[in-house]
């Protein structure tokens, strides 16, 4: 077989290098220096940034609001998205509609979703409204700090839920009927059948889910800019926000550069954790 | 046994009829509060919009400042041309690393994959950099070029597997036959991955409609603005006009679900793709 020419490969390779490759390196560069986007007189800083970094309350909390929202929104996606996957298999009627009920908001842009919920649960929105008309007093759901992440928390799990209920669906459907039967003639009840069929057939589906659903949380934006915009004061901004607002918005390239760096290297080290675990769990069935 | 399934069945069926309503309450309010006055929305939220106004229809598609038309029209052209290329490029960039056994090929591939691993937004610190040398912040090329960058990882994943798959018969007696390789990749190659185009194609187009973070940071608001954005930036104006806002999102959300309701099948296997066959 003749070998393919290279001048195939040669425009992605110049696109990518240039927008995604070097970029990353002029992160790992500024990273280093306390550059501020004007002037091109600035200078090498050494490690000053990253030490900024980790007595910057800011920069912690944002850190902080990350993790919890990671953390909740992974857990109930994957354990609600697993369950309803499974009601859905075993319903077996109407299957194509409740699927697309809950893909709807997967289908839609992030912006139109936070505005929609927006309007829901502003202090002047639907929510209060009815509620008021009840005789409750209404709730500031964006400018307490533990309402605003619930309200953050909430809106991503909606818009995320379908995704991986139609991922666990995929994945239940190839796990052979006969198991079950074998399970059931061995005196296995429902939950045995859970646990010891279909578990661990699905495991690839499970790794590959949380895997997913913990990068998209370590990346959150969209949501908390257009739902609170950071706020109140800077309480609700994840990494991806406060990088975006102080490397763009008040030019500190150097120090945002410094906190990409950060979040880099978590995810590459949180999704290494994540694939040796699952590798594991993979061999042992 | 069978009536036990049945059971089973018939429970499970409710219960998820019960979450699929809760659940879909957010769009309906949308949906039907497009049509109804500020007042209406907040006062009868579930009550349908009888009677119903147009006037936030109306004021989306006339509104100078923010014009849903004008937002559509960019969106569309810059999905376009960076779908287009995209596929295009990594198509090619795919064709030469699946085929090839050698260890540049080997490596180009792992190049390639290696962004995967990036989160898209940490480049953008350089990548802005980038566009401002280049004289392209600002312009379509410039976030053109960022989502196909931004993009062809994901895709050469996608074509590297599929090509791999096809057999290299049809290839060698064109070859035969005297046909070019770059006449053997577009007349054989392209149309036997037709499949893997369609997913790949769904999955980076939706992704570079739906994008804010992209077009926020390279082209801004203004006459430039893409749907996202621009419903963004119009949005921010007003505080307490739900009629506007249930408007632009259906605005922004229409085009996906008309899309959807005819290529069901193809627009889930396309989001979900790599995640199903893992």
């Amino acid at each position: 077989m003749k070998k393919r020419s290279i001048l195939f490969a040669l425009p992605a390779f110049l696109i990518y290098t240039a927008l995604m490759v070097i970029p990353m390196l002029i992160v790992f560069f500024f990273s280093v220096t306390n550059y501020n986007g004007m002037t091109s007189n600035f200078r090498f800083v050494g490690i000053k940034n990253f030490i900024e970094l980790i007595t910057d309350d800011r920069f912690i909390n944002a850190s902080k609001m990350t993790f919890i929202i990671t953390l909740v929104v992974v857990i109930v996606v994957n354990i609600l998205g697993l369950i309803l996957a499974i009601l859905l298999d075993k319903a077996k009627s109407f299957t194509n509609l409740f699927r697309s009920i809950f893909f709807i908001p997967v289908l839609m842009s992030s912006v139109a979703i936070s505005f929609a919920w927006n309007a829901l649960l502003s202090y002047t929105g639907v929510i209060n409204t009815v509620i008021s008309q009840f005789g409750f007093e209404p709730h500031d759901f964006f400018g307490v700090k533990s309402n605003a992440i619930a309200c953050i928390i909430i809106v991503e799990i909606w818009r995320n839920l379908g995704f991986y209920m139609v991922i666990y669906l995929a994945h239940l459907q190839t796990v052979p009927k006969d198991l079950y039967e074998a399970c059931t003639i061995d005196g296995g009840n429902t939950w045995d059948k859970f646990t010891n069929v279909t578990i661990p057939m699905i495991v690839p589906g499970i790794t590959i889910c949380t895997l997913l659903s913990v990068m998209n949380g370590l990346k959150l934006f969209d949501t908390p800019m257009i739902l609170t915009g950071g706020g109140p004061g800077f309480d609700t901004e994840t990494i991806v926000l406060t990088v975006f607002k102080r490397a763009f918005g008040s030019n500190e390239i150097g120090y945002g550069s410094a906190m990409s760096l950060m979040l880099f290297v978590t995810i590459v080290a949180i999704s290494m954790i994540q694939l040796r675990i699952s590798k594991k769990a993979e061999v042992e069935n | 046994m069978r009536a036990k399934l049945r059971l089973q069945g018939i429970l499970s069926g409710a219960v998820i009829t019960i979450l699929a309503i809760l659940f879909v309450v957010p769009i309906y309010i949308t949906l039907i509060g497009a049509f109804k006055t500020d007042e209406a929305i907040i006062r009868t939220p579930l009550m349908l919009p009888v009677p119903g106004t147009l006037e936030n229809i109306k004021y989306v598609l006339t509104d100078p400042s923010a014009n849903i038309l004008r937002m559509y029209a960019n969106t569309i052209i810059i999905v376009i041309f960076a779908l287009l290329t995209t596929v295009a490029v990594s198509s090619m960039a795919a064709f030469y690393t699946s085929r090839n056994k050698t260890k540049a090929a080997n490596f180009l591939y792992v190049y390639f994959i290696f962004g995967l691993m990036i989160p898209y937004q940490m480049a953008f610190i350089g990548v802005v950099q980038i566009l401002k040398k280049a004289q392209l912040v600002g312009t379509f090329p410039g976030v053109i070029l960022v989502f196909i960058s931004g993009n062809i990882m994901f895709s050469v994943f996608m074509y590297h597997g599929f090509i791999k798959s096809i057999p290299q018969e049809l290839e060698e007696a064109a070859s035969i036959d005297g046909a070019g390789e770059f006449r053997i990749f577009w007349q054989i190659i392209m149309p036997l991955v037709k499949p893997c185009t369609t997913t790949t194609g769904i999955f980076v187009g939706l992704g570079i409609w739906n994008d804010f973070f992209t077009p926020l940071i390279v082209l801004g608001g203004g006459k430039k603005a893409t749907v996202t954005t621009g419903i963004y930036t119009s949005i921010g104006m007003f505080t307490s006009r739900w009629g506007y806002v249930f408007a632009y999102v259906l605005f922004a959300s229409l085009p996906i679900i008309i899309a959807y309701i005819f290529a069901q099948k193809n627009i889930i296997s396309g989001l979900t793709a790599g995640a199903v066959k893992g």
